[in-house]
């Protein structure tokens, strides 16, 4: 992380709506520079934190500081510096989505015509058409396109991509990459597994209205267990009782399957090493993997205190 | 060959049921959508009923005697009273029956349109739409079966509508045979315009341009029925042109004849039978005119909230000034019938009056109304601040370097200006009219400025609606409506019910001088401009102050 201050910082945030706390002490801190993944499931708060990001929404409690102002009073001087794509778009069904995507840059501020031209065409929309026509992909395009195109500082995406194809998608994660190397600062919000895996620096992960975890990918992953398949010469008795292994199962073809805490890989390897190992399969946890840690029925009891990063 | 094995099944009940299985579904469908439109159908046809209710216990008490509906008959007996209600029969020997269908019933014929088109629009284009038909005709579905459904339910709808009408009527004491013919032109105008809106959705893509073909092809008719029955007592071949002409050429408890409603039936099956016919030959979701492109990049001047407020709001004050300035004009070109029957009347109310003053207050009055009308766009347009809200399109903007001021601010003023151009273009107009007809030039300058003289007023309106927006959002469409029905309600009889003073002073419109029957007065203008002023001010600050609504 680099050195300067934080883009994004919030701490304790609570939000009610009536009796449901949509934000329970959510704490979230988003580093200049880094695409930050924001991850959970539906209703988890990912869009009411948005929201209060954007001074639309007041916290009932804690503290949020973004760009070095505060998202509510100063609003307008902050929203010169963002550019915003809600995760179900609206537009004005009159207007075409050309004028729509060049009405919403130009009430940002500075915005890159040729940039805008060429977003239209990568993403292959057609800007003629009147936005009562658009499919909810073609309306999530004209917001991603005109936030592409206007000249800021930070990127607040809630599940953009939520109704672009798979070919769209790759123009997207495209479109994010080239926005990090220009220096932008990104929050993307999704239950897109796959897409903040690929994307992001770092992952808030959110349940609930709280951010149950907070790191980069790897430090996520030393948390969990790497899930390892081995084709094994010799039985592999000892290695159920070696620290750190858990479910170890064998079949009939001498097949050992097992997961491993992060930080007893290396004993296990070792273990394995003098069996005759003909085959082996090691993976890192899958995001599926932790956030069903969280989220999922079957996680089994943690042996250690959840660790919530600040 | 193996066809023979693999078509056997399917041959079959192509062949049995070759014409069913398009239509597979449609009993399904039809207590579907019977089912949600639970609240809106009782709703249509339940306000028919109260309307034929008000209009039968109403008039004893407006005519008491034979003498006195004589007396207001001319209303509808003049070309100008023709125009907004019908031919005019049986208006030499007037009962309360044929006035009752002369004067009110046509207001029914036009209901019952307006809730068709609606119905078969809402069933049939906003489901293709929006996507949810496709999910329906997934399943055992046929291709035809929601237009039959839709039309099925245009069918029931208007039938029971027929039969309220009709018997309600009939309740004060109504004859028979013309209370049935009443209710069953009403019922048959409903569904001539579901067959012709049952057409537009197979040409549209978009449900709000089926539906405003539709509404075209309504508003067509209309205008036909009203300059063919200006034309003559009767009404004249343009009449006979027009579907709204037909239920009133039946001549209810005059003629008593049916054969005119046979032509509304030809027209719903007609456009039922092109609807099939074009139905046949589209693809789901698609219509047979294709949407025109637009512009591919946004002009300037929409970079800017004010002139985003003023493209989307451009509709609305098109819309409604248009209709506006024709009332006000074709009112006005009446000045002089007004004159005229100013003359027929007793000596005693000349004298008491004055020919002038009689002229001038009539004139005073088509400025009040055109403020009533003014005030209901303003009420219509803030609205419209409530779906941008609503849908999160106000969210986009404000997510921008937009301030919320700027942002309501700029709507505000659009609106602001949008019912001043209303009023001088409608005073320009009804001028223009009163000053032909009665070849008097300096009468232009006297309508324009009692327009011009209500402005503050219709403004309060707007200073109102702005700190409901601000501060009680879900009390904008409630208390709006409210006022402007209070404004009517004040305008038309609040001398004739000799209302509490402090009633007809809740109306802006009270307030400002009746310009020409009295003489200017700036001191209630500015009044009222500061509190519109104030009212708006207050508004722009409750919504900095509160969250934006999402969705």
């Amino acid at each position: 992380m680099s050195g300067s201050a934080p883009v994004i910082s919030a701490s304790g945030l609570v939000k009610t709506f009536g009796k449901t706390r949509a934000l329970d002490g959510l704490d979230l801190e988003v580093a200049q520079g880094e695409v930050h993944g924001y991850l959970g499931p539906n209703g988890a708060g990912k869009s009411t934190t948005m929201r209060v990001l954007l001074g639309m929404l007041r916290p009932d409690e804690g503290r949020v500081r973004m760009l070095g102002g505060d998202p509510w009073a100063d609003a307008v001087a902050l929203h010169a510096r963002l550019a915003y794509v809600p995760g179900d778009v609206e537009l004005w069904p009159n207007l075409t989505g050309g004028e729509a995507i060049d009405l919403l840059a130009r009430l940002r501020g500075h915005f890159d015509r040729a940039r805008r031209d060429e977003l239209c065409e990568r993403f292959q929309l057609d800007p003629t058409k009147k936005a009562r026509t658009y499919s909810k992909g073609n309306r999530q395009k004209v917001a991603l396109i005109s936030a592409l195109a206007s000249d800021v500082e930070l990127l607040l995406l809630d599940e953009p991509t939520a109704g672009l194809d798979p070919l769209m998608e790759v123009v997207f994660q495209q479109a994010i990459r080239e926005a990090k190397e220009a220096g932008r600062t990104v929050l993307l919000s999704s239950h897109i597994l796959a897409q903040v895996e690929v994307l992001a620096d770092r992952i808030s992960i959110v349940r609930q209205g709280t951010v149950v975890e907070t790191g980069s990918l790897r430090d996520l992953r030393h948390m969990t267990r790497t899930t390892v398949i081995a084709d094994l010469g010799r039985p592999a008795d000892g290695l159920g009782r070696l620290a750190g292994v858990h479910e170890l199962t064998t079949d009939e073809d001498g097949q050992v399957r097992f997961q491993v805490d992060g930080d007893h890989v290396d004993e296990v390897v070792r273990a394995l090493a003098p069996l005759g190992v003909r085959a082996l399969v090691a993976h890192p946890p899958t995001l599926e993997q932790l956030l069903m840690r969280h989220y999922g029925d079957a996680v089994e009891p943690r042996d250690e205190p959840v660790e919530v990063a600040r | 060959m193996s066809a023979t094995v693999a078509t056997t099944v399917p041959r079959r009940s192509r062949h049995a049921h070759g014409r069913s299985a398009t239509l597979a579904g449609t009993g399904t469908l039809v207590r579907f959508m019977l089912r949600r439109d639970r609240i809106k159908l009782p709703a249509w046809v339940g306000g028919m009923g109260l309307y034929v209710v008000y209009i039968g216990a109403a008039l004893p008490v407006l005519a008491p005697t034979e003498e006195d509906l004589a007396a207001v008959t001319p209303m509808l007996e003049q070309p100008v009273g023709r125009m907004f209600t019908g031919p005019a029969y049986g208006m030499d020997s007037p009962t309360y029956e044929t006035f009752f269908a002369g004067g009110y019933a046509p207001y029914l014929f036009l209901i019952a349109a307006l809730m068709s088109i609606m119905l078969v629009t809402r069933h049939l284009r906003v489901e293709e739409q929006t996507g949810r038909a496709e999910l329906v005709r997934a399943n055992v579905t046929g291709r035809h079966a929601p237009l039959t459904a839709a039309l099925v339910v245009a069918l029931i709808t208007n039938a029971v509508a027929a039969v309220v009408v009709s018997v309600l009527a009939m309740a004060y004491g109504f004859g028979a045979e013309g209370s049935w013919l009443v209710g069953v032109g009403t019922g048959t105008t409903g569904l001539a315009f579901a067959g012709v809106a049952a057409v537009t959705v197979q040409l549209a893509e978009h449900s709000r341009s089926a539906a405003g073909m539709a509404g075209a092809v309504l508003a067509g008719a209309y205008v036909l029925r009203a300059l063919g029955d200006m034309a003559a007592v009767g009404g004249s071949a343009l009449s006979w042109v027009s579907p709204l002409g037909w239920p009133a050429q039946t001549a209810p408890y005059v003629l008593d004849r049916w054969w005119p409603l046979l032509l509304h039936l030809a027209l719903a099956v007609a456009g039922a039978v092109a609807a099939y016919a074009l139905q046949a030959r589209r693809d789901l979701g698609a219509g047979l005119l294709s949407a025109r492109p637009g512009a591919p990049y946004a002009r300037p001047a929409l970079g800017t909230p004010l002139g985003l407020a003023a493209r989307l709001q451009r509709g609305a004050v098109i819309g409604w000034g248009v209709g506006i300035l024709a009332i006000g004009a074709v009112d006005g070109a009446f000045t002089d019938v007004m004159a005229d029957s100013v003359e027929s009347m007793p000596a005693a109310v000349q004298e008491m009056f004055g020919m002038e003053a009689l002229v001038n207050g009539y004139l005073a009055f088509l400025a009040v109304f055109t403020g009533y009308l003014t005030a209901a766009y303003v009420v219509f347009a803030v609205q419209g601040l409530r779906s941008e809200e609503g849908s999160g399109r106000a969210e986009a903007v404000l997510a921008t370097s937009t301030s919320r001021t700027a942002w309501v601010g700029s709507h505000l003023l659009v609106i602001a200006a949008g019912a001043a151009l209303i009023s001088v273009v409608t005073g320009l107009g009804t001028g223009l009219a009163v000053a032909t007809v009665m070849d008097d030039w300096a009468l232009l300058g006297e309508v324009l400025w009692a327009h011009l003289n209500l402005l503050p007023a219709v403004l309060v309106v707007l200073g109102l609606c702005a700190v409901l927006f601000g501060w009680a959002p879900p009390l904008l469409a409630p208390v709006g409506w409210a006022v402007v029905g209070l404004m009517i309600f004040v305008g038309n009889f609040g001398e004739l019910l000799d209302l509490p003073d402090w009633i007809a002073s809740l109306s802006p419109l009270s307030h400002p001088a009746q310009i020409p029957a009295e003489e200017f007065a700036a001191g209630p203008l500015v009044v009222l401009a500061a509190l519109a002023v104030v009212g708006v001010a207050l508004g722009l600050l409750g919504f900095r102050r509160r969250e934006v609504q999402a969705r």
